[in-house]
């Protein structure tokens, strides 16, 4: 352990670090904020502290020090763009063998409205649901990210169950 | 709130086949079903990691460098050594136990000792005493002249470095100059230890050494000695101790042309007045005086 301390400071170790937690970084910050440019500015300035005070930073704790640096830049921005997630190219519907137009269409019209619901929750509920659904993260994982308990992550999963679900079925 | 559980299980992964199905049989899971599936195909906008990491390396950051303090062996040392001084100086300011007293040329002073004894000292004298040790031993250092009023106790011992005088309760009077030493004792019993010899004193006594010979001195019949009253006394002294003396009551210094030191002088010079002083002591010895600013020259007539 101790041929490691500090090895944020080494560039090459750091890039490695970098590379690996670019993504789900900027993913956790685009839940947040919905806009892909400025959920890069918040990961690369969050990278930026780390780098700054790499000595001052256990490696062991450095991504979760990322998420919450993510955090607390995002909550320095008071202005922020509706949350409209995209979805991945060629998403297969449940009923794979159903191929009937009609059905398809009522797959795709939910598909929108879940987008849309998905834009009415909470940060905290909406950061919570995504981590959970995209990254396939357990609530432990995720509360350790955020550094909140199982079970506020719980109330935020089952919050954000209940909007999502009355804001579908509504329409 | 079981269901609900049960659903949060469900998005958790934790909710077995069985307990699916279950779950399934109670609540309508359609739209939950749908919502779990379709929301885990949605996806953030995908970063170029390289890119990202090229941009961030242009970004030129400066590592914030820690604030070392070394182990500065240096600066221990110092601390240490201003502790000492501080530990050292605060036990001399708070617990110093040595008294010393000295006086200036034509200066007495009058000091009382812890038990009520009294000490007058005459000029150019310096007394030292322990006040921690006091009670256990009344022990005194001294070296010059001075008048001792004892209170009654234990044994009250005055040592200079001629010789020790001990007494119980007395009043006496002790003079150490260089190449003097005298004891005079005014009331009660004064023993004084000279060269391992004691010789006991009576009032009215006196016990003197003049360059390492013992003197036998008419008694005295004063109560108090003489230079209490700011008068200088002496009973067949030579007279270089007389003007060494004298030196120390006026600041002055004395030089002798063609007079011989050793001459007994019996008299008395006041303290008041240089030019009575001088005539008390020249005229009984016929000579004659000269005073030059501090410089006082006696000659033969």
């Amino acid at each position: 352990m101790e041929s490691n301390e500090n090895k944020l400071c080494e560039e090459t170790y750091f890039n490695t670090f970098y590379l690996q937690h670019v993504q789900s970084a900027s993913n956790f910050a685009y839940y947040k904020c919905g806009d892909s440019d400025s959920a890069l500015d918040f990961v690369q300035d969050a990278f930026s502290k780390i780098w700054e005070n790499c000595s001052k930073i256990d490696f062991t704790k450095a991504k979760s020090y990322l998420f919450t640096t993510i955090n607390h830049l995002f909550l320095n921005k008071v202005k922020h763009a509706k949350v409209v997630m995209q979805y991945a190219k060629a998403v297969p519907y449940i009923d794979q063998t159903n191929e009937s137009p009609e059905y398809i269409l009522q797959e795709e019209e939910f598909k929108k409205k879940l987008q849309d619901a998905i834009a009415l929750l909470t940060e905290a509920q909406r950061e919570v649901f995504l981590l959970n659904r995209i990254e396939g993260k357990k609530y432990r994982e995720i509360a350790e990210l955020l550094g909140v308990s199982q079970k506020a992550v719980e109330k935020r999963m089952s919050g954000a169950l209940k909007v999502l679900r009355e804001h579908i079925e509504n329409i | 709130m079981k269901n609900n559980n049960d659903i949060l299980k469900w998005f958790d992964n934790e909710l077995s086949e069985q307990e699916f199905l279950e779950l399934k049989q109670t609540e309508n899971l359609e739209i939950l079903e749908k919502i779990a599936h379709y929301a885990k195909h949605m996806q953030a906008p995908e970063v170029d990691a390289q890119a990202a990491l090229t941009a961030f390396r242009n970004r030129k950051l400066r590592k914030k460098s820690p604030k070392v303090i070394t182990f500065n062996f240096n600066t221990v040392l110092k601390i240490a050594a201003i502790l000492v001084v501080m530990l050292t100086s605060s036990y001399f300011l708070f617990f110093n136990n040595d008294v010393n007293f000295e006086t200036e040329i034509a200066q007495t002073e009058t000091l009382t000792l812890p038990d009520g004894s009294e000490v007058i000292l005459n000029a150019a004298s310096k007394l030292h005493y322990s006040k921690k040790e006091w009670q256990s031993n009344r022990l005194l250092d001294l070296d010059g002249e001075a008048f001792f009023k004892v209170q009654k106790g234990e044994k009250f011992t005055v040592n200079t470095s001629a010789g020790t005088v001990q007494v119980l309760g007395t009043q006496f009077n002790v003079k150490k100059r260089t190449g003097y030493f005298e004891v005079q004792c005014y009331e009660g019993l004064v023993a004084v230890n000279y060269n391992s010899k004691i010789v006991k004193l009576s009032p009215g006594k006196s016990f003197r050494v003049v360059d390492n010979t013992i003197q036998l001195v008419d008694d005295f019949k004063a109560e108090i000695p003489s230079w209490l009253q700011e008068e200088s006394s002496f009973d067949n002294v030579p007279l270089g101790e007389v003007l060494k003396e004298l030196q120390r009551q006026y600041s002055i210094i004395v030089t002798l042309q063609n007079v011989d030191e050793s001459v007994l002088f019996k008299g008395a010079f006041t303290h008041k007045n240089l030019e009575i002083a001088l005539k008390s002591i020249t005229i009984p010895l016929d000579l004659n005086y000269k005073i030059e600013g501090k410089h006082v020259v006696l000659s033969k007539k």
